[in-house]
């Protein structure tokens, strides 16, 4: 005679299984929400809102960006994280701005290693800059000026902050961080103003203000040149300074079944190549690095190991 | 060059037929300006998915109809019930409202409608002047500036607490340590957050506002009962104040300029906004008035400096946009993410690649302003009549409305059960006599005077008081705060003198 506990639990796998298999083959069947952990308006925001109408495109189903800012988008994360891993709630998450409170201790409602990666969208590199008519013109001149040199920045948690701090402590560069400023740009109007010697933010951010003839950027964070005239880190021997950058990545909550994780990679990969997001990306200067769940759930793990190197500096 | 523009823009939003854009955004604007716990903020956020398959220029048209109507609307509220429509309009209810007791809305509500319209179109035609100087203006205020500022409006709280200073220190300090909940802006540290994460990112100032004012003013009426106006019983006959509030303001033009010259600058200023400058108009228009003492019971003044004060202070947070690309204001930041979804990439040459959409706005505020007052004082003789309605009834639908618009902002739920506790210590303060606005100033204060203040001491190496002494543009703001703290003593002197004389 059955054991009617294994028996019952037998039914409802087998339920579930059906239901699961029945899922799998016409979903989605309901609208997907896209999540944005912070208000609407900001760069994760306008990332998400180009490629959602092209995700929806191709998936055949409504994609609703929800706003669901608070706690340095740690309530967005967590939202998420919590979410049935049905594959009908998705989010745009920081990194590693949400890495290192997970690593500090400080984070709350989620766990980035057993997140299900979809795919990441863009990757920004950074790059160090100074006053366009500023007496320095190498790193080596900013940290041998006698005291720590001053870098502008929004918070300690921001992800430029870590950056800063991290790779400056690797090659025992004495530096102060100015923070409280007001967005990335008031970092750099800050940098004009001559409060601070010299920032570290995105490629892309920097170069509009050196085009302008506000700043000089003196070095790129990577291996290969982005800008004809400007060495990389790697060229100038500051090895590891590549491993860094802001990750605008996509992923659900744990367990989404393979077969929804790779139906979701697909319509997001497919919409960050789509002509009409590749113009946006172009003419808003927002640019993409769209890669697919797999490498996106390697890149993940390896940036955990990076960090978890370096928590001592952080803390 | 810049004319060209702007005369081309006005001529596309006529022609084209985009004016309807502006209408849309400018009775929308009155609408979430009206309603407690919904201002313009609110307004551009639920906006910014539906601008997203609009033209660049028509989202700019509704955009701007929105700004430039919200604090106008707000101003009725304020008149009308004693709760500011939306935070700049705070400073408006203290004359506002006794001029409604008296029966006198329509001359209010007249007066701020002129005082707005013209307020905001002296703060556009200042943006226009200083655009070609808008770099240099914003590379020469830094965080020492912001610093001084934000004493001078603590300084203000001081002085503007006649009669009862002790209280309206104890309301300021109470604010201030409400700024320093959440996270430090030096070593990210999460301060009296009492263990929930809905409290990292500081004290909200919607729902704080909307408890402190609406909610409070609220349970004051409804254990009062009647209704607003029940005092004056023949008022309904004298809604025809309206014409004698236009003219107000142009008998008080020194006020109206004086308003939007303040409301201007601290509108440049990221961080502070429309409520520290129309709270810093009205003090500013109190201390330099001849008798004081009238302030509070129904003087037109009080009206007319925080609206005018309020609505310049749009072409103010548009100084850092045309020169850098950054938000000057809440509402800009929305503008500038506005402008990112339509593939625009706002930065230093904002005003050389992004022409259309600049001056498509300022031409829609300006259209904005005008329109705003206009309709308003169409509707204006029907509003006032809120004022008979049995509070019974208003007291219900105002809290359900205003409690709604408080979770529409972010859909935290948190930030209902705020509003309520800020209600019920907001009804306390009323029923003590402690000034609420204080309180609401210093929390706004407080988080920029403790960043900016931690600049300083970072950029200048501990030496603060020798960096600023070494910009003339902080010696200027030291003295205004030395002349702000002596001006009441000094008239006492001179009152005295004039007394024995």
């Amino acid at each position: 005679m059955p054991n009617p506990l294994t028996h019952g639990l037998a039914v409802a796998a087998a339920a579930l299984l059906a239901t699961t298999g029945a899922a799998l083959a016409d979903w989605p069947e309901k609208p997907i929400t896209f999540v944005v952990p912070y208000s609407p308006g900001g760069g994760f925001d306008s990332y998400v809102r180009a490629v959602a109408p092209e995700m929806e495109k191709i998936l055949g189903a409504e994609v609703v960006v929800e706003n669901i800012p608070g706690a340095g988008g740690q309530k967005g994360a967590a939202t998420v994280y919590r979410a049935d891993p049905d594959g009908y709630t998705i989010g745009i998450w920081n990194v590693p701005g949400l890495t290192v409170p997970q690593l500090l201790g400080k984070s709350s409602g989620y766990d980035l290693t057993d997140v299900t990666w979809i795919g990441n969208l863009a990757t920004s590199k950074y790059a160090l800059a100074v006053q366009a008519d500023s007496e320095f013109d190498s790193l080596e001149a900013l940290c041998s000026q006698g005291e720590p040199f001053k870098h502008s920045d929004t918070g300690p948690a921001s992800t430029s902050s870590v950056t800063a701090r991290i790779s400056m402590s690797l090659i025992d560069c004495p530096i102060m961080n100015v923070t409280g400023y007001k967005g990335s740009t008031d970092t750099i109007v800050g940098l004009m103003r001559g409060e601070v010697d010299a920032t570290i933010k995105p490629i892309a951010s920097l170069l509009k203000y050196q085009k302008s003839g506000d700043v000089k950027i003196l070095m790129t964070f990577e291996n290969e040149r982005t800008l004809a005239d400007v060495p990389t880190s790697t060229e100038l021997g500051y090895t590891d300074f590549a491993n860094f950058d802001l990750r605008r990545i996509v992923g659900g909550p744990p367990g989404i079944p393979a077969d929804i994780q790779a139906k979701l990679s697909e319509a997001l990969i497919g919409a960050a190549n789509s002509a009409a997001v590749q113009e946006w990306s172009a003419s808003s200067n927002r640019p993409l690095d769209p890669v697919g769940a797999d490498e996106a759930s390697a890149i993940m793990s390896n940036l955990m190991e990076f960090y978890t190197q370096y928590k001592d500096v952080l803390e | 060059m810049g004319f060209d523009v702007l005369i081309d823009a006005v001529m596309t939003v006529f022609s084209s037929g985009s004016a309807i854009y502006v209408l849309l955004g400018v009775l929308l604007g009155l609408c979430f300006g009206v309603i407690p716990g919904l201002g313009g903020t609110t307004a551009l956020a639920l906006l910014i998915p539906v601008t997203f398959s609009m033209d660049s220029l028509d989202a700019m048209y509704l955009a701007g109809g929105v700004m430039g109507a919200t604090s106008f609307g707000g101003s009725i509220t304020a008149i009308l019930l004693n709760t500011p429509g939306t935070a700049p309009n705070a400073a408006t209810t203290f004359d506002g409202y006794p001029l409604a007791q008296q029966g006198k809305a329509g001359m209010a509500i007249g007066a701020s409608a002129t005082a707005s319209a013209l307020g905001g179109l002296i703060g556009l035609f200042t943006l226009l002047l200083v655009i070609p100087v808008a770099r240099e203006l914003v590379l020469a205020f830094g965080p020492a500036e912001f610093f001084l500022l934000t004493l001078l409006g603590l300084v203000a709280i001081a002085v503007s607490a006649r009669g009862k200073l002790l209280r309206g220190l104890i309301a300021g300090g109470f604010g201030l340590m409400l700024a320093f909940v959440g996270s430090d802006t030096v070593s990210g540290e999460i301060r009296f957050s009492l263990d929930t994460d809905y409290l990292w990112d500081g004290i909200p100032l919607v729902p704080t506002l909307t408890g402190m004012f609406a909610l409070s003013q609220m349970i004051e009426l409804g254990l009062k009962g009647g209704s607003v106006a029940g005092v004056a019983k023949e008022a309904k006959q004298r809604i025809s104040g309206i014409g004698e509030g236009i003219k107000s303001v142009f008998v008080h033009w020194t006020v109206l300029l004086r308003g939007s010259a303040i409301g201007t600058v601290i509108g440049a200023i990221p961080g502070l906004g429309g409520t520290v400058a129309s709270f810093i108009a009205y003090t500013s228009t109190v201390q330099s008035s001849k008798n004081p003492e009238s302030f509070g019971k129904g003087n037109i003044v009080g009206v007319i400096a925080p609206e005018s004060a309020n609505n310049a202070k749009d072409g103010g947070s548009l100084v850092p946009t045309v020169a850098f690309g950054i938000p000057g204001s809440a509402e800009t930041a929305l503008f500038l993410g506005i402008l990112v979804l339509h593939g625009i990439d706002p930065g230093p040459s904002i005003l050389l690649n992004n022409e259309r959409e600049v001056y498509g706005l300022i031409v829609a505020l300006t259209l904005s302003a005008v329109g705003a007052s206009v309709i308003g004082l169409i509707f204006a003789r029907w509003l006032v009549l809120i004022t008979y309605v049995n509070v019974h009834v208003l007291v219900p639908v105002v809290v359900a409305v205003s409690l709604t618009g408080v979770y529409v902002l972010d859909g935290k739920p948190g930030d209902v059960v705020l509003a309520m506790i800020m209600g019920v210590l907001g009804y306390l303060m009323i029923r003590f006599d402690y000034p609420r606005l204080t309180l609401v100033i210093a929390l706004v204060l407080g988080e920029t005077a403790e960043r900016s203040f931690h600049q300083t001491r970072m950029i200048s190496d501990n030496e603060m008081l020798a960096f600023m002494a070494g910009r003339p543009q902080s010696v200027i703001l030291i003295l205004l705060i030395v002349l702000t703290l002596l001006l009441p003593s000094l008239r006492r002197v001179k009152w005295r003198r004039g007394g024995e004389a």
